[in-house]
């Protein structure tokens, strides 16, 4: 426990000092550089406002309107049996599918549930080792002449979910 | 695919407000989304600066050419019949250090560009070559080292202690990994050609 409190106090700190030193070494303008690249993130994430606002709008009607507790509670036992909570199972299945809509979904359930409860760690788990997939996918091999993907779409969605079933049980040891 | 997406959630959500009565709530909800998403936005403003920034140093600082140092054993197993000294190595390594920090949407135009190296490695061929499904299991499986956006959102939420799923996170993403570079390497066996 209290090396894990050592690595997640400890990793965000480390990487930055890192960064920034070995470019210093090197001689790098490195504030300069900072700047520049800190700019291209401002424009990404600007860009993504508007599908933002579109998704959250639409999942909250979802949530106000009573149909994502209706539709959980009736898929829910059959998941609750092989123990995966009914509560993750909106990020769950949209997660490869949709960035910005699982993004959506996720900050809206979290703030539910709570982000430092068991299953607002589990859905921030989901989030934080998974990709969305089939758009990642789409969007690589759409910039290249290649047409037939062979089996790149299967071994993604497999490891996918591994690594989110495997979030619901890590989060209950660590 | 959204458009469909989109419209069935909101269709779905205003009929099931009539049925279930909750008009109001509904109505209150959508106003209260809005603020919700730029708030959201704003936050992850400042972090997107922040590791875009970083990255923009570690690349300069040529941190990430010692990464793709550091890991050319892994990538010749993993990605086999890239020539040693083609420019395919850095695009993979720079793509997978955007991933590293957590960059999203802003490693996209480095994964793409590692693509398109490879492609060229395959001949510009229309079926993807074993190290492309390859690359692009390993970009899907998304080894963050920080996980910026999830951090910001939790602590939006009132996390008291965001970075603690980090340990978490990390874990799942590498079980996430080996799997699926076993699934990689055990279909590329299989047929899965479409012509």
């Amino acid at each position: 426990m209290i090396l894990m409190n050592f690595i997640s106090d400890f990793s965000i700190p480390g990487v930055i000092l890192i960064i920034v030193l070995v470019a210093y070494i090197k001689g790098i303008p490195v504030f300069d550089a900072f700047i520049e690249g800190a700019g291209e993130g401002a424009k990404t994430a600007l860009n993504i406002l508007p599908t933002m606002v579109g998704i959250i709008a639409a999942v909250s009607v979802l949530n106000a309107s009573g149909l994502i507790d209706i539709l959980t509670d009736l898929i829910s036992k059959p998941f609750e049996l092989i123990g995966i909570p009914p509560e993750t199972l909106p990020v769950l299945l949209i997660r490869p599918f949709s960035g910005s809509a699982s993004l959506g979904m996720f900050s809206e359930q979290i703030r539910i549930y709570g982000a430092d409860t068991y299953i607002g760690r589990v859905l921030s788990t989901i989030m934080g080792s998974s990709e969305t997939v089939i758009y990642t996918l789409a969007v690589y091999f759409g910039a290249t002449s290649a047409k037939d993907t062979r089996h790149a779409v299967a071994a993604s969605l497999i490891s996918s979910y591994m690594g989110m079933f495997a979030a619901i049980y890590i989060c209950k040891v660590l | 695919m959204l458009n469909t997406i989109w419209i069935v959630m909101i269709l779905a959500g205003v009929i099931t407000g009539i049925l279930t009565g909750r008009m109001g709530e509904v109505s209150d909800a959508v106003l209260e989304s809005c603020v919700n998403s730029v708030n959201l936005v704003i936050a992850m403003l400042g972090s997107m600066c922040l590791w875009s920034g970083m990255m923009k140093v570690a690349q300069k600082g040529g941190l990430v050419n010692n990464l793709a140092k550091l890991l050319k054993g892994i990538f010749r197993f993993l990605f086999p019949g890239i020539p040693k000294d083609h420019s395919a190595n850095g695009a993979i390594a720079m793509s997978i250090s955007a991933d590293l920090l957590g960059l999203g949407n802003a490693a996209t135009p480095l994964g793409i560009m590692a693509m398109k190296e490879l492609s060229d490695v395959n001949k510009n061929s229309t079926v993807a070559s074993n190290a492309m499904v390859m690359f692009g299991v390993v970009n899907a499986a998304c080894i963050q080292l920080i996980p910026s956006t999830v951090l910001i959102i939790r602590q939006q939420a009132g996390s008291t202690e965001p970075s603690s799923v980090i340990p978490c996170i990390w874990v799942a993403s590498l079980i996430s990994l080996v799997s699926g570079i076993a699934a990689a390497k055990l279909l590329e066996k299989f047929n899965f050609s479409k012509g």
